[in-house]
């Protein structure tokens, strides 16, 4: 469900949420912000697909922490079991929560945001702040050529498959099978995208000049004023970690 | 070249009379992306928390990102508005072909990412600026559903600026030369992405993976120096695969097909006598 923010307000209060999150780099804050933007999801109607792209992402990263700094950190000090070469140790269990926390926070906050946004309206905005047309274009006909792409190769697996292709075996016979549908896929693509570059040329696409939209997206001054005091809030938070960082993070 | 052409002439700032400027200004920006990334890097590698387990590194995490973050933006502005139509229409192609290419070898159960076919293909074709900004715009889009490969723009961006570099060196005219580039490529973007692994998210998302980085970590190394190992164990070959891919692709196109991109005529990146049809 497309939110009634204005698009860049939705960009700048995630990348700003994130940013500050990284910066201020303490556990509690990232859970209660990971926790604020799994109730606002649920909220905007897309819960269960923000959380289940979250869960695709952290639960290997998760596991992965858990495993590499659980077990094996060397700098830990306070040993709390020990197998061998492998050390639980209470700032490897510290350091896992931390970087998983503040990643989890930044990823679901930046999903909130791609899952509420409407595209076009996105583009149609960054356009609008100079940024080149190109990008739009790019980026848009990315996102919606991702589901069209999906059925074409479904197509091409049944035709393969009508023409005798079977799906099993070992990793070669596997490979040639991958071969199979990769070719024609790619191919057809290619060859697409020829007849849509001379259509597009035809119709002045790589012209210079100023570009026009159809689309006019609002953008009241209430949500001009909010993005301007996030940027100097996310500004002033990577401020302080740098300057309460910087001699720490010298060579030693 | 005596002859001019009657169509009207190519359009785009690379052109006219500003062109100088434009390119000047081009070349400005594409020297400022690179350093971006070469800086942070340096600067990582140098400052790098001595002890991590003082605090979150969450100074080298802002740094990493905002360093690696410039250089992506300063690559795509540098060449996104003089890439030709014909390129800028084959970028949405291999953002989707990073994607559902990605997804197609895994079902193989082969244990690598192959997350840059398309990137690689592209720069094959259109070469290193068309690579780099095809790389940094697919970490982009990706991101939409997987935001943790955001940071990894500049590493994307790397990886299909040296394909294009070594398409234009020839390296794709013979079959076994293309895996021997990807294997360089992947040296040097393993170790580029690494301090984004180690200090934005604090080790590698995948447990195979991070198995390896464990192990490195048992034998002392501090985080950074064990994920680079780690890179430059699983990125190497992985580049090498996905190059071989590529090379594979872009032989099976046809000719007819091939022949249009300016990039492979003048540079004559594939195999075989150049095509005798005339430029303009």
């Amino acid at each position: 469900m497309p939110s009634t923010l204005h698009p860049l307000t939705s960009l700048t209060a995630a990348g700003c949420t994130a940013v500050i999150t990284t910066a201020a780099g303490a556990w509690p804050l990232s859970l209660a912000v990971g926790l604020a933007a799994a109730v606002l999801a649920v909220r905007a109607g897309v819960g269960r697909r923000v959380l289940a792209a979250a869960a695709a992402v952290l639960l290997p990263l998760g596991l992965s922490l858990l495993m590499l700094h659980g077990l094996f950190f060397p700098e830990g000090r306070t040993v709390l079991a020990a197998w061998g070469p492998a050390r639980v140790t209470a700032e490897g269990l510290a350091f896992a929560l931390e970087s998983g926390s503040r990643t989890g926070a930044c990823v679901m906050v930046l999903l909130l945001f791609s899952f509420t946004v409407s595209a076009p309206d996105l583009v149609a905005a960054l356009a609008g702040r100079g940024l080149p047309p190109q990008f739009g274009f790019v980026v848009a006909s990315a996102l919606t050529l991702l589901p069209v792409m999906a059925g074409r190769l479904d197509n091409i697996r049944a035709a393969q498959e009508a023409r005798g292709l079977v799906l099993r075996g070992g990793v070669l016979s596997r490979l040639v099978g991958v071969r199979l549908q990769m070719v024609p896929l790619v191919l057809g693509l290619i060859e697409d995208s020829g007849s849509r570059a001379q259509a597009l040329e035809a119709r002045g696409f790589g012209g210079p000049g100023p570009r026009t939209s159809y689309r006019e997206v609002a953008d009241p001054p209430v949500g001009r004023r909010f993005r301007a005091a996030l940027l100097l809030l996310a500004a002033a938070a990577v401020a302080l970690r740098l300057a309460a960082s910087w001699p720490a993070a010298g060579p030693s | 070249m005596s002859q001019q052409s009657l169509t009207l002439p190519a359009t785009g700032p690379g052109s006219g009379a500003g062109s100088a400027k434009a390119r000047r200004n081009r070349h400005v920006l594409e020297l400022a992306g690179a350093a971006a990334i070469a800086g942070t890097y340096v600067f990582l590698v140098l400052t790098q928390p001595a002890d991590i387990a003082n605090g979150p590194a969450s100074f080298s995490a802002l740094v990493a990102l905002g360093g690696f973050f410039l250089g992506a933006v300063l690559l795509i502005a540098a060449a996104l508005p003089v890439l030709p139509t014909s390129t800028l229409v084959l970028m949405p192609v291999a953002l989707v072909l990073n994607v559902v290419l990605g997804q197609l070898m895994g079902s193989t159960g082969l244990p690598f990412y192959f997350d840059a076919i398309g990137t690689v293909l592209i720069a094959v074709l259109a070469g290193p600026a068309a690579g780099a900004a095809t790389g940094a715009l697919s970490s982009i889009v990706w991101s939409f559903v997987n935001p943790t490969v955001l940071p990894f723009a500049a590493g994307a961006a790397l990886i299909g600026f040296l394909a294009g570099l070594a398409a234009r060196g020839g390296l794709f005219r013979r079959f076994y030369l293309a895996p021997v580039a990807g294997f360089v490529t992947g040296i040097l973007a393993g170790v580029v992405s690494a301090p984004i692994a180690a200090f934005v998210f604090g080790g590698t998302a995948g447990v195979g993976t991070g198995a390896l980085v464990s192990a490195f970590r048992a034998m002392g190394d501090t985080l950074l120096a064990a994920i680079t190992k780690q890179a430059l164990v699983s990125d190497p070959m992985d580049k090498a695969i996905v190059f071989a891919i590529a090379a594979m692709l872009v032989y099976a196109l046809p000719r007819r097909t091939t022949v249009q991109f300016p990039f492979v005529r003048r540079y004559r990146v594939l195999a075989g006598k150049a095509p005798e049809t005339p430029e303009a």
